[in-house]
């Protein structure tokens, strides 16, 4: 499309990139074809295509973002179905990232928004403090009807009904290999661990059984995506910027061959920060860093995954957003889960997001469920024995809507090749195994 | 009036004073036509024939007959295969390509490749004005403007008097295969043939006849194409027919459906004959419903020929129904084509306004 | 490009315009806000905006006669819209319109396998309705380029085609009935589950009338059984004549290929450069795909490659796999992305007599120099329909003139040849002007009478198809 950025405003590199984005887009409109929320809403303005229109109005004419433009972009999943489909190459996420860091910082949020928006990133991120609140959230759960905005029930009805203890694994330490092929560092990552601690074990046997030493650095926490996506940039560069400096001192120390995340959404923001700190002191580390930066499913087709029996298991595989589309990783997980013997089915429509999508589900409760139904009727409609994802936040978001056991794939792949059967999976009323100490 | 050009005819409706009957060959009369003869048969001649394009354009008096010894010599033919209505209707005259498109006469092969209609690329006209008129050309993707084409096809001749058409043509086949089976119920038979047409193996015709040449029902469907891709579809269709009886299979010249596509069984039989247009799985039930002499399916049941006692109101007896029926041979009093509803009716009511709007071609088909 | 003057009483009366629509609607679905009502003011022909009056977004077809019924009485014009990837600029808006989109209607209404049809809401893109009834082993067989994101709806106005149109005939070939509400509300339900029209094909002229004579809003659609297997050839050749000349051969020979897709040098280095997809460098591409069983394909494709090899090919190529045979598409799918990326492009629609390639070809490359604008060309072989790509710079000044002179002339050259304008994009606004090349002013006359029919006020869609003058008396009285 034709731009009308000024030349003094192409020298805030930020523009440029964007201008860069928003010339390379030729509005043929495909993009609609798979955008969640157009599917629900119908409305060119939830589309990409029509959410790119509104942020090149935006920046090109410096306007202060108004209440309709911002419910738009606000409306975004950043699931980036849009990318996968689009012909031309447009970057959407870094368009829509650059969109809200300047609506963070230009616009003026009604007080019950930006009271929401800041306990989220004061609290989501930091493990202990999210645990307390899922506390305070379960006990709360039974009142979710009382409360008068429809996202705060929502936070309360997605307050897991377990909550597990502090895991030691995810402590900094290293993990030997028997037979050890290679050295990698586990992101432990913040909210994951706080609600299910079973995902990290089971990465932590499998890699080491396959022949991977894991190393959880010390110094290393959230990645920032929950904040890099409220648009809160200062604060998502921060801890970005530590998970930088964990690593690269890892990688300067004994060495790493990969940095393994198991939670997808985590995964592409990590794989980002090459482009995040392009402009910035750490671009250097940050870049090595991105460089090998894996998603769990990556490094386990470069191990050799024993091939296992047919269980004669049928497992729905549900393809996350941010490892679909975000990481173009759309066969490894399917194969792996093969290999080990799994029956593997797909969804219909398994391009569209569950609703999920970070905090969506907390910020726009009416299309994340409507988007949740969808999910879990095409899930549903396989009849499988279990749901298996990459990503803890579809797991929340499918699991509070289904009886099927839902587990991350690693944990299928774990107990395959030797390891124990994935708690959620054991019959309720059963009592949870006391979390073993891996070490 | 046998006009020799298209100048010379605009001319002669444009100065007419009364009702025309507009006349190709003369082979299909229906409905209540008075008034002057108008012929089209001096306005004959093949323009154009590009065999490796697929595409013919003649003149509208241009004899079918013709048309199609033309098409022969480069193998290749009139895909939607029209009917002869002589023997049916007792007529006599060589049917002529307007004709052919003012009636959109098809055949078996319609439920396969399309209607006549599907197959104008083009068409030259005199409305009712004197104007000439011309929509769409010689090319088989044409979207520019308004698709006159279809509505000019037929529109036997009430919105304008065919000239000159353009049609796409296909190669012909070098085999063709029939596929019988016997003894079935017109449901059966319905179930079997949209089984047949509802898979892969491309049948190109799917008839039924409750009462066949021996008395008993006989369900035919047929293959056409390259000798061993015949012999492959029919040993898939057999097989996918198997719990409907044995399937006979003959691989010949494909002349039997020659008595399909005109109707034949009919043509020496006293009776009024319809033509109902109708949704496959609901035919036997309106046959059912028709008290008819004598019935044929085609297109897999999605059109029912019906032989009925002379001056009988079959749509009265059938009651309203996804479809339509026309009464092809006959002089019952009823509309010789299906009402409209009261909206489609004023649309067509008003197409024939603006293009004849003295009404003086072919007035009374509709009656 | 010239549109009508906006209505001024209108537009003075923008206010109680909405609030009657607001009566009609829930609140979300009436979009008035000048920042909102931007994202409409064009389709995929983005060289043309024009942000309207309102958008509102029906869904179902009551809401849609009670809109329709609404701005007929208020005296408001009315553009349809379906996904909004019209290259003719069909759902352009005026000032003054109040722009309709339908792709809140998206459900299947109900499939039907023994009788072979599908009735869906008009909103629900072209892939998906092959998606409803996919896993049963059928499919939709219209498949434009913009299947993914365009709308059946669309598909109706603009009579679209696509590769595999070659056997299995456009909309209007696979299209049995439409529920349309009318300019003054009127809901008309037109054909069925049953095959024919029972007096005059209105269903036929309602198909390709671009979003003129009334809003459709439910479809019944032919479904077919997906063929046993297909498989693509790849061939290059040296000239664009020989290539010409083995697409007359293959159907001469009776063969009756599912699509004949035709690339020529400057696409194919675009292509190559973007895609990397493996084809040749050569002066004509062509990729023949045929349908049936293995056994069948094996069967036409010998007799297609020994006519294909007859002409000194600079490279035949069979797919052997699946994989290979996505290979060979990859690069033709991936053509209009990739000419995207080295500018910005106007593609064409012309039709040509099928005998014409080579002369129309080398005249086009006769006025690219003239121009002094680069073309690369993509052809439907086996029907004539012709997408040349011309490259110009947007931001340049003068270019878009320029670009739009170099495809009149085209586009003349393709009426002069016995074709037509445009083989499936439509008229739009696009080529309005270019209408009297190819008609007379009775041929647009009788189109026009029938659009008095249907909308005698000339509200719905009036600023398209038409040259202004042209229609001038009708939209001003």
């Amino acid at each position: 499309m034709q731009t009308t950025f000024t030349p003094e405003q192409l020298t805030d590199p930020a523009i440029q990139r964007s201008n860069e984005i928003l010339r390379s887009c030729v509005h043929c409109g495909f993009c609609t074809a798979t955008c969640p929320t157009y599917q629900v809403l119908g409305d060119e303005l939830d589309s990409p295509r029509g959410r790119i229109y509104l942020i090149k109005d935006m920046l090109e004419n410096e306007r202060k973002p108004d209440a309709r433009t911002v419910k738009h972009i606000d409306r975004c999943l950043s699931c980036l179905a849009c990318m996968t489909t689009c012909p031309s190459g447009v970057h959407y996420m870094h368009l829509v990232d650059h969109a809200r860091a300047y609506i963070e910082k230009n616009y003026d949020r009604p007080w019950s928004d930006r009271a929401l928006r800041w306990v989220l990133a004061r609290i989501l991120p930091y493990p202990m403090r999210f645990r307390v609140a899922l506390l305070g959230a379960k006990i709360g759960r039974p009142f979710a009807r009382l409360m008068p905005d429809a996202r705060l029930r929502a936070m309360l009805e997605m307050a897991p009904k377990t909550i597990p203890p502090v895991s030691r694994n995810d402590d900094p330490q290293t993990f030997p290999a028997r037979d050890r092929k290679m050295r990698v560092a586990l992101m432990t990552g913040c909210a994951q661990k706080a609600l299910n601690t079973d995902i990290n074990d089971a990465t932590i046997r499998l890699l080491t059984r396959l022949g991977a030493e894991v190393v959880v650095a010390e110094g290393a926490g959230c990645c920032g995506a929950l904040t890099h996506h409220m648009g809160k940039v200062d604060e998502s560069h921060a801890t970005a910027a530590k998970n930088i400096r964990a690593w690269a001192r890892e990688m300067d120390g004994e060495g790493l061959d990969a940095i393994v995340i198991n939670t997808s959404g985590c995964g592409t923001t990590v794989k980002d920060y090459g482009h995040m700190f392009r402009n910035d002191a750490l671009a250097g580390d940050a870049a090595r860093v991105s460089d090998i930066a894996m998603d769990v499913s990556e490094i386990l087709m470069r191990l050799d995954l024993p091939e296992g029996e047919d269980k004669g298991t049928k497992v729905a595989y549900h393809a996350a957003c941010s490892l679909q589309h975000g990481q173009q990783i759309k066969t490894y997980p399917k194969d792996l889960l093969r290999i080990a013997g799994f029956t593997v089915l797909e969804p219909a429509d398994s391009h569209l997001c569950c609703g999920s999508a970070g905090t969506y589900n907390l910020m726009q409760p009416e299309i994340s469920s409507q988007l949740k139904q969808r999910k879990v009727q095409t899930l549903e409609a396989l009849t499988p024995d279990i749901i298996s994802a990459g990503n803890i936040g579809c797991m929340m978001q499918i699991g509070g809507g289904t009886d099927v056991p839902i587990v991350h794939t690693v944990e299928l792949l774990d107990w395959a090749t030797g390891g124990p059967q994935p708690p959620a999976l054991t019959a309720p009323g059963k009592q949870k195994p006391k979390i073993p100490i891996l070490r | 009036m046998t006009p020799k050009s298209e100048e010379e005819l605009a001319q002669m409706i444009a100065g007419a004073n009364g009702p025309l009957r507009i006349k190709g060959g003369g082979t299909r009369p229906i409905g209540h036509c008075e008034g002057d003869v108008l012929n089209t048969s001096a306005m004959r001649g093949i323009s154009l024939y590009e065999p490796g394009a697929l595409t013919i354009v003649a003149g509208a008096g241009t004899p079918v007959a013709e048309v199609e010894k033309v098409l022969a010599t480069e193998n290749q033919r009139l895909a939607f295969e029209p009917m002869d209505h002589r023997a049916l209707l007792g007529t006599e005259g060589a049917p002529s390509l307007g004709g052919l498109a003012a009636a959109n006469v098809s055949g078996p092969r319609r439920i396969s490749v399309g209607a006549c209609r599907d197959f104008m690329l083009g068409v030259r006209f005199v409305d009712g004005q004197g104007n000439i008129i011309k929509n769409g050309g010689r090319v088989m993707k044409n979207v520019t403007g308004y698709d006159l084409v279809k509505l000019l096809t037929g529109s036997y001749g009430t919105l304008g008097v065919i000239t000159e058409v353009s049609l796409k043509v296909l190669p012909d086949v070098e085999t063709t295969g029939t596929l019988r089976l016997h003894g079935l119920s017109d449901h059966q038979a319905v179930t079997a043939l949209s089984a047949a047409l509802g898979s892969p193996f491309e049948a190109t015709a799917a008839a039924h006849f409750p009462k066949g040449p021996s008395g008993d029902p006989v369900t035919m469907l047929r293959i056409e194409g390259f000798a061993d891709s015949v012999k492959y579809r029919a040993d898939r269709l057999r097989d996918l027919l198997k719990a409907y009886g044995e399937v006979e299979v003959a691989v010949g010249d494909g002349a039997e459906w020659g008595l399909v596509r005109d109707v034949t069984a009919f043509a020496d039989q006293p009776g009024d004959v319809w033509r109902i247009s109708a949704k496959p799985s609901e035919a036997p039930d309106l046959v059912a419903r028709m008290d008819a002499k004598a019935v044929q399916y085609d297109w897999g049941g999605g059109l029912i020929w019906a032989l009925t006692d002379k001056g009988r109101d079959l749509r009265a007896a059938m009651g309203a129904f996804d479809g339509h029926a026309t009464l092809i041979r006959g002089a019952a009093d009823v509309p010789t084509f299906q009402p409209e509803v009261p909206a489609l009716a004023a649309i067509t009511a008003g197409l024939r306004a603006k293009f004849d709007p003295r009404g003086i071609l072919n007035p009374g088909i509709t009656t | 490009m010239e549109m009508p003057t906006p209505d001024a009483s209108v537009l003075s009366r923008k206010a109680q315009i909405v609030d009657r629509l607001s009566e009609v609607l829930p609140r979300d679905a009436v979009i008035s806000d000048e920042r909102e009502t931007r994202a409409y003011e064009c389709d995929a022909l983005t060289a043309y905006k024009c942000p309207p009056l309102c958008a509102v977004l029906p869904a179902n077809t009551k809401e849609v006669s009670d809109v329709l019924r609404v701005c007929h009485e208020m005296g408001v014009p009315v553009v349809p819209r379906g996904s909004g990837t019209s290259l003719a600029g069909g759902a352009l808006p005026t000032a003054d319109c109040v722009i309709l989109g339908v792709a809140k209607m998206n459900d299947v209404i109900e499939t039907n396998y023994d009788d072979r049809y599908i009735r869906v809401q008009s909103g629900r893109t072209n892939l998906s309705v092959t998606g409803a009834v996919e896993t049963n082993g059928f499919f939709y067989a219209p498949d434009p380029s913009s299947q993914l994101a365009c709308a059946i709806a669309g598909n109706i106005a603009m009579n679209s085609g696509g590769a595999h149109c070659l056997k299995y005939g456009v909309t209007t070939n696979n299209l049995m009935g439409v529920t349309m509400v009318l300019m003054d509300g009127t809901v008309v339900k037109i054909g069925g589950a049953h095959l024919d029209a029972g007096g005059l094909d209105i269903l036929g002229v309602i198909c390709g009338s671009e979003g003129q004579l009334g809003v459709v809003t439910e479809a019944t659609l032919r479904i077919l059984h997906k063929p046993e297997n297909a498989r693509p050839v790849l061939m290059g050749y040296d000239s664009s004549e020989v290539a010409g000349q083995v697409v007359t051969d293959i159907i001469k020979a009776g063969i009756l290929p599912v699509a004949i897709e035709f690339m020529d040098r400057p696409c194919i280095e675009a292509t190559e450069a973007f895609a990397k997809a493996g084809y040749p460098m050569c002066e004509a591409l062509l990729i023949v795909e045929v349908e049936g069983s293995d056994a069948e394909i094996d069967a036409q494709l010998k007799l297609i490659m020994e006519i294909a090899a007859r002409h000194n090919p600079v490279e035949l190529r069979e797919a052997k796999d699946a994989d290979e045979a996505g290979r060979i598409w990859l690069g033709r799918k991936s053509a209009f992305g990739a000419m995207g990326q080295i500018n910005d492009y106007m593609c064409l629609d012309g039709t040509i007599p099928v005998s014409s390639l080579p002369f129309v070809l080398k005249r086009i490359g006769e006025m690219s120099k003239e121009f002094g604008l680069d073309v690369g060309n993509v052809f439907h072989a086996g029907d004539g329909n012709m997408h040349p790509l011309i490259l110009f710079d947007a931001n340049k000044p003068g270019d878009l003139e320029r670009c739009e002179a170099f495809g009149a002339e085209i586009l003349k050259l393709c009426v002069e040849v016995g074709g037509c304008l445009t083989g499936e994009h439509g008229v739009g606004i696009e080529k309005r002007d270019l209408m009297n090349v190819q008609y007379d002013p009775a041929d647009l006359e009788a189109q026009m009478a029938i659009k008095d029919i249907f909308d005698p006020a000339w509200l719905l869609n009036a600023a398209k198809v038409f040259p202004l003058e042209t229609s001038q008396a009708r939209r001003v009285a």
